[in-house]
């Protein structure tokens, strides 16, 4: 017992290289930017009192929240339809949908940006087809405005929705549903009332992962979004490499920092509620 | 078939095809003899993967990104592996806290935590060094690495470890050859992941890479902004092979690691 003991606490020490390498090269630069935001060079909120007052970043807020909604709210409504298909759909249909999601999962961001801006240009696939169709009488602007955007980020958003939801919806208990079913209940019913409410907890994790990142999302709404798409992640890139205003840059990657933490700890507390709830049994 | 199945899998359908088309059509742009990147090309070429292979200003960086891959791939293996061995097996207070902790870069902003290699690195000169490019990924890359290996231990058998101690291997022999082994496959997913998402980073790049250090995706990061350059098209084509590549190996691992599972 006591060498067992021993050899527990050995292998607790694993951590320690990646812990110390955190430390130095995660939380230390974090602190950094902490620093930048709040010295001039002695200590100061005059950037935060700025940046709350100042109305083009204060509209940086509102567009990365507006655009990071939106985009959670499209890809649940794409995402659930499709994970419901997945988790009823024979186990061979689900291989191949999953290793088409998967293969673009896997891809790199800036290529799939890259390739929008390819498809949707003036002179580009999409405007091509539609004009020659018959839809459109001349090329729409389909880029550097909010539907760029979203067009962009929803592609690479969905996936993160969509695992979220397969996951918890794999593990129903289809035989409640066929219960439902066999006592009268029409289809309609049977998922209103017995499937939706047991497959939201794949929904809440789903929006909270895809929101958590678009709001952080920096490729996508710079290259696809036009000056009305200026969020915090571009507004700090371009305080860095344009006005040289470090003290912003920091303020502001506080500020995003700050939503990302609050909306990460509030859903901790309360998903850790549910396991308290429900994990004795897991 | 009811009709709501119907309409199911034409939504899945189109979804797919939105998922996909701009990968397939950035393949096919990619081989187009003409620099006006028509799609379907009218006359096709590989003029544009010959000019990447050929031209130093693009394949240069693309060895570059190689550099600084393979060494964040072998560093963040080896660390996030050893996190999670220590996480799963380990006994101490605070693990479940400490786990978020190692996964949390996955949450934070990239820009965020690019911003703050900024700071970092320009306060000790690094700035436009690889040596910055690789400890920033490896920060981002570890997560991965922990998350992957933690669930394969997770289904493995700590009596087989025990096992192995009670008859006498001390504690390294009983992880280089029972813990380890009984996770391989699981690690060496990690570790191609991990090497894609080196490889692929753009936002890191752009706040500490400089005209000396400028990786693949920062060149072409560069290029998308100022100009169009049909090269662009194909070295899309060549990461979206790279992200097969990478698939496909984890995949043949999954599928060692399921018939090791069986024969023992």
């Amino acid at each position: 017992m006591q060498s067992t003991r021993f050899w527990r606490s050995r292998e607790g020490a694993l951590v320690l290289p990646a812990l110390l390498f955190y430390l130095l090269v995660y939380v230390y630069p974090l602190a950094r930017i902490a620093g930048w935001s709040l010295f001039d060079p002695d200590f100061t909120l005059k950037f935060y009192r700025e940046a709350l007052a100042e109305p083009a970043y204060f509209k940086a807020l509102r567009n990365t929240l507006e655009i990071s909604v939106l985009v959670t709210l499209i890809a649940l409504a794409l995402g659930y339809p499709l994970a419901y298909l997945m988790t009823t759909t024979s186990a061979r249909a689900r291989r191949v949908l999953t290793v088409l999601i998967l293969i673009p999962f896997w891809t790199s961001v800036l290529v799939r940006t890259f390739a929008w801006l390819v498809i949707l240009g003036q002179n580009g696939l999409v405007n091509r087809s539609l004009v020659a169709l018959g839809w459109f009488d001349a090329p729409h602007k389909l880029l550097f405005n909010m539907f760029g955007v979203q067009v962009g980020m929803v592609q690479v958003l969905l996936p993160f929705m969509v695992f979220p939801l397969y996951g918890v919806m794999s593990r129903i208990d289809m035989n409640i549903v066929r219960v439902a079913r066999s006592l009268g209940a029409g289809p309609y019913k049977v998922f209103v009332h017995v499937f939706l409410p047991l497959s939201l907890p794949g929904v809440a994790a789903g929006c909270i992962l895809v929101f958590l990142l678009a709001i952080g999302f920096y490729v996508t709404p710079a290259l696809l979004g036009g000056p009305g798409q200026i969020t915090l992640a571009t507004m700090i890139d371009m305080m860095i490499t344009t006005f040289l205003n470090f003290g912003f840059a920091a303020t502001l990657g506080i500020i995003l920092l700050v939503v990302v933490a609050g909306i990460f700890a509030l859903v901790s507390a309360v998903m850790g509620v549910n396991r308290i709830v429900g994990g004795e049994s897991a | 078939m009811s009709a709501g199945r119907i309409a199911l899998w034409l939504l899945a359908g189109l979804l797919m095809v939105f998922l996909i088309a701009p990968i397939v059509v950035i393949v096919i742009t990619s081989f187009n003899a003409t620099p006006y990147m028509e799609f379907p090309p009218r006359t096709v070429s590989l003029r544009w993967y010959l000019n990447f292979f050929t031209s130093p200003h693009w394949y240069q960086t693309a060895l570059l990104s190689l550099r600084v891959a393979v060494f964040t791939m072998i560093v963040a293996t080896v660390l996030g592996t050893a996190a999670a061995i220590g996480i799963v097996r380990g006994r101490f207070p605070g693990r479940r806290t400490l786990e978020a902790f190692f996964v949390s870069p996955m949450v934070v902003p990239i820009v965020v935590i690019a911003l703050g290699f900024y700071f970092l690195f320009s306060g000790y000169r690094l700035l436009n060094t690889s040596l910055a490019l690789f400890l920033g990924h490896t920060v981002i890359a570890t997560p991965l690495v922990v998350v992957i290996v933690r669930a394969a231990l997770q289904t493995t058998n700590p009596a087989m470890e025990f096992a192995a101690r009670s008859l006498g291997a001390d504690f390294w022999r009983s992880l280089w050859y029972v813990t380890l082994p009984s996770v391989k496959a699981a690690i060496g997913s990690a570790a191609a992941f991990a090497f894609l998402v080196s490889f692929d980073d753009v936002v890191i790049a752009i706040f500490v890479a400089g005209p000396d250090s400028t990786t693949l995706p920062k060149r072409m990061w560069e290029t998308i902004r100022f100009e169009i350059d049909p090269t662009l098209t194909a070295i899309s084509s060549l990461l979206t092979m790279l992200a097969i590549i990478v698939l496909l190996a984890v995949e043949l691992l999954r599928r060692s690691s399921a018939s090791d599972r069986i024969e023992s």
